[in-house]
């Protein structure tokens, strides 16, 4: 992870070469097939229009994009786009295109391409689900062809993520689609009822065969643009074949008895002694990728224009009673029982898993349930009837319901386990599990009191992720949308962020990041308790796995994956 | 005989358009909505267009109005989950459902009705052995069985651990195709087959009981006929007759059944897609996968009466019309 390399030069950064190393040709067998299982139906196969993590993976599987970055190493790499020049105030980059490469029917790969895409992107009919990932200061990006091997892409405002932005965004082919999006419908091009043959990519594989509630068969594509070290085009395999296998214990059997290759999702903890048991047997392979990016995350609605009238929002909106929650809870009893040990504690939404934006220093509140009782006596939060729960003077009680999604074990755990550690300092909790299409619609209206959920950062780029950390973002999880910061530290937090994002100076932008979290920990909007432990299984089989704790965590680098027999 | 067959027809379109009317409007008033699939953060515009594009933009009873008029023209709208009709999604499940239906129940009769009748018809260990499966069969939840299916498969390798066919199906040739089907048929087929076939067995085995105290079994005995002969060729046929009753309620069973053990053993079929439909909240999914559970229910209420017709000479000799009226 890092930023853009692009962004390190004084004037001019010039970045050539070749993309990430695959394996040792002596390691890699070429041909054969793996089996992956994946838990839902891919949505679309435009990525353009589709947001859901099949459709994602495919889209890695199939296309190609002007620059990549690495899931392994975070930096970004050279793609479809060979090279490139970045002026001194990162605003314009002149990207030069890899010569030769064609779509999977033939047709040359041109900057033409890259232009439609991003027109396709921000046409308002098409509704992207990328367009808002695609802005630079707010606003879109400008781009040209001066001829068909080169593409210049103009910033509205300097941009700290830089070219990384276009991580993301899958070059589609305009020989293809354009008819489509001249006439409209290209929100509804390349659905899952596409017949394959009409879809080409520039990625190393192409869909083959998709059969509804069973698989989707992807095959190599012929006219793949990259080799491996041995001169021969990759990918290595001839097939990959994405078996649809919706229930997670089933899958895990199947993964155990060898009918599947790999998961396109992380073990859960419960999982990890039957793995290991299988990796003593040597039928598979077992890898830990360390402490993940993403916490689990408990919080209160504290939007005024709901809540402002409930008369225990006069406590809970309050720093201190959510420092008081925060010093109630053991996080390493947590994390042990929450998670089976699997997790390590945290403090803030910024896990040690990202250790580039990671802050150490963050303010701690260690388990201490005498200064949490102090913190809430503070607040005139006394049990005053005897009945186990605190109350203000107008004997209004800290009783709260928390929605949580259902028939996820670790989330049901952890309420429990908040439930009880909160009942020691006279907070009451009740527990609501919610299926999650009801507990999405409440928490999109503020209709909870609290909510106990683990939201997925879609960058582990703070830049990548400026709807949550701005008050007027949708994804301000506490407060959404605001038209204008409700409170004085949402107001700093949004000027730090706003100067972060658009900074290139790596140095400033950290250190500048360091400020929000600390903000952010002393405010505690939302409170963190563990961050679990990313375990990936495979089988013994596979070989140049290069898993990554970001989804999906090996089919990412499918180019460079092989069988050993 | 039109007669019946024009009320059977006439109720079962009844039952598809009050089954899946219901459907749709609970799964509308239901909280939530198929834009929670979008993801906590989708944009506003994009949350309007998917409601516009499904209609959620209308009140329930002018979705369900706009729906009814489309449905008659065979158009049943959209899925979100697959951005396709589910006109051919819900025949391509439903057909993949019948098949396994039509497995299950056989396998359910084959298995439960001789071991009813042995155990009807014998007193000892066997019998009791043979009701104290049942009894567990009866018991275990669907999902369980499924699992547990699931994990021998895992760990015996004697078949397939789910699926519907191998990953290198479409390269077979037809004869190897149905042979693959075939192999993968076992798990889903036992997993929604054995609580049946423990109903039929504890049915089979008390009317059996009960047959064989009647005085024309007992006659029977008298006559000197070997108790082989009075349970094959006397008391048999008069004792099946429940268990024809309730073929209709046991493709019912099936098709709820089928709902986890579809899920679990990812098969391809018509419950699980309508549990998909209904955890996304995918309306026109849910409505279309009613109708045709309600097809099938209607379907399976016909086969019951016909069999109970077959099995009673009375109720063939009154015709079927008067069975079916009976029933209904």
């Amino acid at each position: 992870m890092g930023v853009s390399l692009a962004l390190l030069g004084a004037i001019f950064f010039v970045i050539r070469g070749r993309p990430g190393a695959p394996p040792a040709a002596s390691a890699a067998r070429r041909g054969g097939q793996i089996v992956a299982s994946i838990r839902a139906e891919p949505r679309s196969f435009n990525r353009l229009v589709a947001r859901d993590l099949t459709t994602e993976t495919l889209t890695m599987l199939t296309q190609g994009r002007l620059v990549r970055i690495n899931r392994a190493t975070f930096e970004l790499e050279p793609w479809l786009a060979e090279s490139w020049e970045s002026s001194a105030d990162g605003r314009v980059h002149t990207l030069h295109l890899r010569p030769g490469v064609t779509w999977s029917d033939g047709t040359p790969f041109t900057a033409a391409d890259v232009l439609f895409t991003l027109q396709a992107a921000y046409d308002p009919k098409v509704e992207s689900v990328l367009a808002e990932t695609l802005l630079a200061g707010g606003l879109r990006i400008r781009a040209a062809a001066p001829d068909p091997q080169t593409v210049v892409l103009t910033f509205a405002a300097p941009s700290g993520p830089g070219l990384r932005l276009l991580d993301g965004l899958p070059i589609l082919p305009k020989h293809k689609l354009g008819a489509a999006l001249a006439a409209g419908t290209f929100g509804m091009a390349w659905t899952s009822a596409t017949p394959p043959a009409e879809m080409v990519g520039t990625g190393p594989f192409v869909v083959r065969e998709y059969q509804p509630g069973q698989r989707v068969i992807l095959e190599r594509n012929q006219r793949y643009w990259r080799e491996g070290v041995d001169g021969e085009p990759l990918p290595y395999l001839d097939r990959i074949v994405l078996e649809i296998v919706p229930e997670q214990n089933a899958e895990l059997l199947r993964l155990q008895s060898g009918e599947t290759d790999l998961s396109n999702s992380e073990l859960r903890p419960e999982d990890y002694v039957p793995v290991r048991r299988a990796e003593e047997q040597g039928t598979l392979r077992l890898i830990e990728l360390g402490v993940g990016p993403d916490a689990d995350a408990f919080w209160f609605c504290l939007k005024p224009e709901v809540k402002g009238k409930d008369p225990r929002f006069a406590f809970v909106s309050r720093p201190e009673f959510r420092q008081a929650i925060s010093h109630a809870v053991d996080r390493e009893m947590f994390a042990e029982t929450v998670f089976l040990g699997a997790a390590v504690p945290v403090w803030g939404p910024i896990t040690p898993g990202n250790d580039l934006w990671f802050s150490p220093d963050v303010p701690r509140y260690f388990h201490d349930d005498a200064r949490a009782r102090a913190l809430l006596a503070g607040l005139g939060l006394e049990d005053r009837n005897g009945n186990g729960v605190v109350e203000d003077a107008n004997g209004t009680e800290a009783r709260f319901t928390v929605i949580t999604q259902q028939g996820i074990g670790w989330y049901e755990r952890g309420t429990q386990v908040l439930r009880e550690e909160l009942a020691r300092i006279g907070i009451a909790l009740d527990i609501a599990p919610l299926e999650f299409g009801a507990m999405i619609q409440r928490m999109l209206a503020c209709d909870y009191d609290a909510i106990y959920f683990r939201p997925v950062a879609t960058d582990l780029d703070p830049a990548g992720n400026m709807d949550f950390w701005l008050s007027s973002g949708s994804a301000h999880l506490w407060n959404m949308s605001q038209r204008v910061p409700g409170t004085e530290w949402e107001r700093r937090i949004d000027t730090l962020m706003l100067e972060q994002s658009a900074s290139i100076d790596a140095g400033r932008r950290r250190q500048q990041f360091m400020l929000v979290q600390q903000i952010v920990a002393e405010n505690l909007p939302v409170l963190y308790f563990a961050a679990p432990r990313m375990y990936f299984a495979h089988s013994a089989r596979l070989q140049g796995v290069v898993p990554s704790v970001q989804r999906p965590p090996v089919l990412w680098n499918a180019d460079s994956l092989s069988v050993s027999e | 005989m039109l007669n019946f067959v024009a009320r059977r027809i006439a109720f079962a379109v009844l039952l598809v358009v009050v089954v899946s009317s219901a459907s749709l409007l609970l799964a509308r008033l239901a909280p939530g909505d198929v834009t929670a699939q979008l993801g906590p953060f989708a944009s506003a515009s994009e949350i309007a267009g998917t409601r516009a594009r499904f209609d959620l933009d209308r009140t329930p009873l002018g979705q369900l109005g706009v729906w009814l008029s489309r449905a008659v023209r065979f158009e049943f709208g959209d899925s979100f989950l697959y951005n396709r009709p589910v006109r051919g999604l819900v025949v391509r499940a439903a057909a993949n459902t019948a098949v396994l239906a039509v497995v299950a129940l056989v396998a359910a009769t084959v298995i439960g009705i001789p071991l009813g009748v042995i155990s009807g018809s014998r007193q000892g260990l066997l019998a009791g052995v043979i009701r104290g499966v049942s009894l567990v069969f009866l018991s275990i939840p669907p999902l369980l069985t499924s699992l547990l299916l699931v994990f021998l498969a895992a760990v015996t390798r004697w078949f397939p651990a789910g699926g519907m066919t191998s990953v290198n199906a479409s390269s077979l040739d037809w004869p190897a195709w149905l042979f693959d089907v075939a192999a993968h048929l076992p798990l889903p087929a036992l997993a929604l087959a054995l609580p049946i076939a423990a109903t039929f067995e504890r049915l089979q085995s008390q009317s059996m009981s009960e047959t064989l105290r009647q005085p024309f079994a007992l006659a029977a005995v008298a006559r000197g006929l070997s108790p082989r002969d009075v349970v094959l060729r006397h008391a048999w046929r008069a004792s099946v007759r429940p268990i024809c009753g309730i073929y209709g309620l046991a493709i019912g069973a099936l098709l709820s059944g089928s709902f986890v053990v579809e899920f679990v053993t990812a098969w391809p079929g018509l419950g699980r897609l309508m549990y998909e439909a209904l955890r996304a909240r995918d309306i026109y999914l849910v409505a279309g996968c009613a109708a045709m559970g309600g097809l099938f229910l209607a379907a399976g209420s016909v086969i019951g009466d016909l069999l109970l017709a077959a099995a009673d000479p009375r109720l063939r000799d009154a015709g079927v019309a008067k069975a079916g009226q009976a029933r209904t």
